[in-house]
């Protein structure tokens, strides 16, 4: 029992409904929520070691023992997720103090972060399914309000099918968690691990987890994407950056935990299966994001691009492609934060997403230029950059498992994706300056430093792989081994 | 030895410097003279190990990157590298001298143009000592990256962009490609270092990942050293200031992966494939390099297609020496080498004439403002340094003595005769095709080396045509290319020193077999032997060829322009694009109607055909209680409600069937004994119906809309298809209750909980998390619903926010 787990969930709750009473000091709408990111930080550090040394950590909510009351499991894989949204958050929030102006700010922009940011963590450290369906649903409301807040007319349009097609996706996982219990009888995810594992998984069940690979596909833009270029480009930028960079990976977390606790049985049905849709999604994604000369519809199809790779390294289901999914997970939650945050500076500046319309860039603003660049590169996966080491772990993993065709398209979209922001970075500033200071439409002010922070988090995680090399492989450990999970959470039960 | 390190690691450390040193010393002193110093030690540093090559020592370092993985910067240092690394540095010192007089300090960026020069010497130098093959990608990777940035280092220019674009595409791919047959390698083997990789060979060779691991890596290696059809990038890289072009683009960078091919040939050497591919491509690329070369007009251009036609030559050599690890008995492979030595001579002297003749033409655009040999001529008086320069280079890469190009020709040569007496590999029927066309393309390269020389500096001044008015260079400028030209002719003198200390211990390292065994005599007179008539040859068929120019250059104008390779590759680019900007937008509609479509489509497919595939549906209703009257007509008014909503035309009927569908669900609560469930769900019917009452007195008329038949049917199919796998599964998956719900457990409620009602004991103890959160759900609702309504109003205006 550690109750720490918690802390992740309740202090942006408690801190996000503070705001929403306090509501007119934004001063301490920003203050507090920043600080409330960095405690999230702080807990996640202070778990991590907890579990490098203890193992997996567990909290029974209310004293109820797994898998009859709702248990928080803190293990390895969750936590450096954790860790990385509190970053992402942090840099967003901050980014977001500049440039997403005192409408939005007056109107809850920052509890509504807060509470999407418990609704993450929540469906990262959960260990009961439904209490998972309820931590989506605190995300997802919460994003159903970013999206539309503000109320300009392109929000509206968009959020209305966004909203739509998420109610369907919720619909469809109350169902699939109606037919899992009705088969398993439990809503405990190791208890549904040991059940599925003693009865094993047959036709019924495989068609079960389907679904829920259907619903969390829907989540993670897994080839069901098609609400994702439109939705993503509608918020302002802070909010697309927190979008881009934490919903859709918590569609891949739910996907990566299920099908490695629960439905591991039938890997030539599911996993392959994951790889057919992650193919596909790297194909359709690259595709989109060649097509346009729009920053916006470029790196949104970029988000798509990397979730389809990411569970191409989880589709392998081997040591080293579950340890460089884990690697280019951490990795591209930062890069595309980072892509986002500076292209959407570029839009602020310039006043258009339109490539063809800007030029020369680089004159008036060699930083974001060349930080741009950066995060170009690493997402593309060159070395030495936060990209590299996941990419090269997850082809090996997916030679290994023998899907040759999808290792080649995984390196082949990387091209793609290097090519399309590379259009960007050429096109926008390179070129003859057509912009004065004069013309610009805003300002950097204050957009700058986390765009900073992000660029060196990216570079140290490539240089200093070897610095959180012991985490991953403790959380693809845990990833690989379900019994460490389910001894965790069950074997209390004894004492 | 333990200066290795911090010496290499100059380049990047001075590059981090470059900024401080340009800000504050540029209004004096030119930044490359700083610069200067880095090449210049890490030369003498590389000149320090020269004795224990020669005596045929190699050196293994480690420094640790992610020792966990087995990624190091390990360093193995041989003759290999060893002689790259001299290229590399001297030819670093040469080309940062001359752009002190090139680069002006008063218009050009220099630090940029400085810290990305040291960034690619550094990668550069990374990736010829670099023993592990993610690091070595690394590295190669980085000289892609440094390679774009400084062709498009004048980046206003269109061209230089379209350039440094194209280039890096092409690298990078190759590079992609390269790295997928490195993992393939590391597959196999269970390492990332060549040293390692090596003494598995024979294992490699047997192994199923074997030819795709060639082929992938052999791409990697032609996109880099511009082999035929990747050769495109190197002409158009040309936009670059000259400095470059004569380092990275004829030097070094494309050196790459001649390097490359020779440390792998250890491993992949002595098989057929590997031996057709290498010389293959590479004869391929040098009559295509050498037939390009002659029709171009620009200086530079011709001399990139030129490169190409080197570099082609070069990676021939290669692929014809390595059929010496086929044979087992030293003396008969030892035949062979001769190609693998030539191929290193061959690069090194490249690598000299070839850096003079650029340094040359830089001059000459600097000086005149215009390469267009046709607007040039009769500089000879004006310039005559630069022609004497030019007469070296020219005659060096034509094969004619006394220069060191003639030396490595004339074992060209005999490589080729060898070769076509090989007795594998089909070179019986092929070898003197092979020898043939090699034959000819140096006679094609003959004729571009006499147009160099003979278009720019003989003939009539056309001094009308130019800017600016010719006069010779400044000194500065004329060192690094005398220079280069002096080794031109010290090679042809003392080629037993450099054979002795540089080219023989790099042969043996790239066969490492036959070490001790290579005695190559190369000789600048060894009496009439087959291969001086072949110079002989192709001296006198040139100069007819170059006398008779006029007549025959028309033949290229019966090529179609639509099918070069730049062409080609223009319209790969634009249906790329095209095409997916055709593909996305076809299924992108941005409508509803059909996002929904793709969803439930995608849920009949997948879901259906995982329960025809894996026969997982089965039917038990065994444990099923009696339906009862009750329940029977409640569930035919549910159906008769829900169809109700679907065929109303008024939105009235429509809420008042969905509130009738909720009241319906009460009495299965009821039937169920249920009472406290049954009154929340008719609270919350009541709320919603009476909310929905209200909104309808704001909202516009339901308006009936068209929608045509075909659509209709396809949203009948889909819904009904959906219904029914959904009820299929509910109907299966309630058969196949495998184990006992946990709910018995909540059962005892009040001892556990000391809650008499279970229901509330679930919702506000066993699962009060789950509660509370749904509360918050509520509270970020109703925040939404505020939002919206406030924010729109006061708003009005522009959106303020980025």
């Amino acid at each position: 029992m550690n109750n720490l787990i918690i802390g992740p969930i309740i202090i942006p709750i408690i801190i996000g409904l503070v705001l929403v009473v306090c509501r007119n000091s934004l001063g301490l709408h920003r203050f507090l929520s920043l600080l409330a990111t960095v405690l999230i930080g702080l807990a996640a550090v202070l778990l991590l070691e907890q579990i490098r040394t203890g193992g997996m950590q567990i909290l029974n909510l209310g004293g109820w023992e797994a898998p009859l009351g709702i248990t928080l499991v803190a293990d390895m894989f969750a936590v450096l997720l954790v860790l990385v949204t509190a970053l992402i958050a942090f840099c967003c929030l901050w980014y977001a103090c500049s440039s997403i102006g005192m409408g939005r700010e007056r109107h809850y922009f920052y509890p509504l972060c807060l509470f999407l940011i418990a609704g993450v963590n929540g469906s990262f450290l959960t260990g009961d399914i439904f209490n998972l369906f309820v931590c989506f649903e605190v995300m997802l409301v919460a994003s159903y309000v970013l999206i539309s807040l503000g109320g300009t007319k392109i929000q509206l349009r968009e959020s209305i099918k966004y909203v739509l097609i998420n109610m369907i996706s919720s619909f469809l996982f109350l169902v699939a968690l109606a037919y899992l219990y009705a088969i398993t009888g439990t809503l405990n995810l190791a208890h549904l691990s040991i059940r599925v594992a003693q009865s094993g998984q047959g036709g019924l069940m495989t068609v079960v987890a389907l679904l829920f690979l259907t619903v969390f596909s829907l989540k993670a833009a897994l080839f069901l994407f098609y609400w994702l270029p439109g939705s993503y480009s509608a918020p302002p930028t802070a909010i697309a950056a927190i979008f881009a960079a934490l919903l859709t990976k918590v569609g891949v977390y739910a996907i990566v935990r299920l099908f490695s606790l629960v439905f591991y049985h039938d890997l030539g049905a599911t996993h392959l299966f994951i790889g057919a849709l992650a193919a596909a999604s790297m194909v359709l994604g690259a595709m989109g994001a060649v097509a346009y000369d729009d920053i916006k519809k470029i790196i949104t199809y970029n988000v798509v691009i990397s979730i389809g790779f990411i569970l191409a390294g989880f589709a392998s289901f081997s040591l080293v492609g579950m340890r460089g999914m884990v690697y280019y997970l951490l990795h591209d939650m930062i890069v595309k934060a980072l892509l986002f945050l500076s292209g959407g500076t570029v839009i602020h500046l310039t006043g258009t997403a339109k490539i063809r319309e800007v030029s020369g860039l680089i004159r008036l603003h060699p930083q974001l230029g060349w930080m741009f660049f950066i995060a170009a590169l690493s997402v593309s996966g060159i070395p030495p950059l936060s990209g590299f080491i996941g990419k090269v772990f997850i082809t090996t993993g997916v030679f290994q498992s023998a899907y040759y065709w999808l290792g080649g398209i995984g390196l082949f979209t990387s091209l793609m994706v290097l090519y399309s922001v590379m259009k960007i970075f050429m096109n926008v500033f390179w070129g003859h300056t057509n912009l004065t200071e004069e013309t610009e439409k805003g300002t950097t002010q204050g957009l700058l430093p986390p765009i900073v922070v992000l660029t060196a988090l990216t570079i140290a995680l490539g240089l200093g792989a070897e610095g959180i090399h012991e985490y991953v492989d403790l959380a693809v450990e845990g990833l690989l081994n379900p019994n460490l999970y389910t001894d965790a959470v069950l074997a209390q039960n004894g004492k | 030895m333990s200066w290795f390190y911090p010496i290499m690691s100059t380049p990047f450390l001075s590059a981090l410097l470059v900024p401080l040193l340009y800000k504050r010393f540029n209004s004096r002193i030119h930044t490359g003279w700083f610069i200067l110093l880095v090449p210049l030690t890490i030369f003498c540093h590389l000149l320090s190990y020269v004795r224990m090559i020669a005596f045929r020592k190699t050196f293994n370092l480690t420094l640790p990157w992610i020792p966990s993985y087995g990624i190091n910067l390990t360093v193995n240092i041989d003759g290999l590298s060893f002689i790259f690394g001299l290229i590399i540095a001297g030819m670093g010192f040469l080309v940062v001298l001359y752009s002190i007089y090139y680069m002006s300090r008063h218009k050009e960026a220099l630090d940029n143009f400085y810290i990305y020069l040291l960034l690619f010497m550094g990668s550069m130098l990374g990736l010829v000592f670099v023993d592990n093959i993610l690091v070595l990608y690394l590295f190669w990777e980085l000289t892609s990256i440094s390679s774009f940035l400084l062709i498009a280092f004048w980046f206003e220019r269109q061209n230089s962009r379209a350039a440094a674009g194209k280039s890096l595409l092409i690298t990078i791919f190759g590079g992609l490609s390269m790295l997928a047959g490195f993992l393939l390698l590391h597959i196999i083997t269970d390492t990332y270092s060549i040293g390692a990789m090596m003494s598995q060979a024979e294992m490699i060779r047997s192994h199923s990942l074997f030819i795709p691991a060639m082929i992938l890596i052999l791409i990697g290696a032609f996109t880099k050293s511009a082999q035929f059809p990747f050769s495109i990038w190197l002409p158009a890289a040309m936009e670059a200031p000259t400095p470059v072009s004569a380092y990275l683009h004829s030097a070094t960078m494309v050196k790459a992966g001649i390097y490359l091919v020779a440390r792998f040939t250890i491993i992949f050497g002595g098989t057929s494939e590997w031996f057709w591919l290498v010389s293959g491509a590479g004869l391929i690329t040098l009559l295509y390099g050498s037939i390009s070369a002659v029709k171009q007009t620009d200086l530079k251009t011709l001399l990139a297609y030129s490169t190409i036609s080197q570099l082609g030559l070069i990676m021939t050599l290669l692929g014809l020496g390595s059929a010496a690890l086929y044979f087992d008995s030293i003396q008969e492979g030892a035949i062979y080498a001769i190609a693998t030595f030539a191929a290193i001579f061959h690069m090194l002297n490249h690598s000299t004439f070839k850096g003079c003749l650029f340094m040359v033409v830089g001059i000459i655009d600097y000086e005149l403002g215009t390469r267009d040999i046709k607007r040039l001529g009769g500089l000879f008086h004006l310039m005559p340094i630069s022609f004497l320069l030019t007469l070296a280079g020219s005659l060096a890469m034509a094969g004619f003595p006394p220069f060191n190009g003639f030396l490595s020709k004339e074992l060209f040569f005999a490589a080729l005769l060898n070769a076509a007496q090989m007795p594998i590999f089909n070179m019986p029927y092929w070898g003197t095709i092979l020898a043939f066309l090699a034959w000819f393309a140096s006679v094609l390269t003959f004729v571009y080396c006499l147009t160099i020389l003979l278009k720019t500096f003989m003939g009539r001044a056309r001094g009308h045509k130019l800017k600016k008015k010719p006069r010779e260079a400044s000194m500065g400028m004329l060192i690094s290319p005398f220079i280069l030209a002096a080794l031109v002719i010290g090679i042809f003198f003392y080629h037993q020193v450099f054979s002795q200390y540089l080219l023989i211990p790099a042969g043996e390292a790239v066969l490492p077999t036959l070490s001790g065994s290579m005695h190559i005599e190369v000789k600048a007179w060894h009496g009439f032997s087959t291969e001086l008539l072949m110079t002989l040859g192709v001296i006198a068929a040139g100069i007819l060829l170059y006398i008779t120019m006029s007549q025959w250059l028309r033949i290229y104008n019966y090529y179609p322009m639509g099918l070069t390779l730049n062409s080609l590759y223009e319209l790969f680019m634009e249906k790329l694009e095209g095409g997916s900007l055709a593909i996305t937008k076809g299924f992108m509609t941005g409508s509803v109607r059909h996002y929904l479509l793709y969803i439930l489509t995608f849920i009949i497919l997948v879901m259906g055909a995982a329960m025809l595939l894996l026969k997982g549906i089965s039917f038990d209703s065994s444990q099923d209680a009696v339906v009862s009257f009750y329940e029977l007509a409640l569930l035919l008014g549910m159906i008769a409600t829900a169809v109700t909503v679907l065929l109303a035309g008024a939105r009235l009927t429509a809420v008042i069937a969905v509130g009738a569908l909720g009241f319906l669900v009460v009495f299965f609560f009821v039937l169920f004994r249920a009472p406290d469930l049954a009154l929340t769900q008719l609270v919350v019917e009541t709320v919603t119906t009476v909310l929905f009452l209200l909104c309808f007195y704001h909202l516009p008329q339901l308006r009936k809309e068209s929608i045509p038949i075909g659509s209709k049917a396809v949203n009948a199919v889909v819904s009904v298809g959906v219904g029914m796998i959904m009820a299929v599964v509910a109907l299966s998956a309630n058969g196949l209750r495998s184990f006992a719900p946990i709910s018995s457990y909540y059962e005892n409620a009040y001892v556990l909980a000391g809650a008499k009602n279970i229901v509330n004991a679930i919702l506000v103890d066993f699962r009060g998390f789950d509660t509370m959160l749904e509360i918050l759900v509520l509270t970020l609702a109703g925040l939404g619903v505020y939002t919206l309504i406030k924010l729109r109003w006061a708003g009005g205006k522009e959106d303020e926010a980025a």
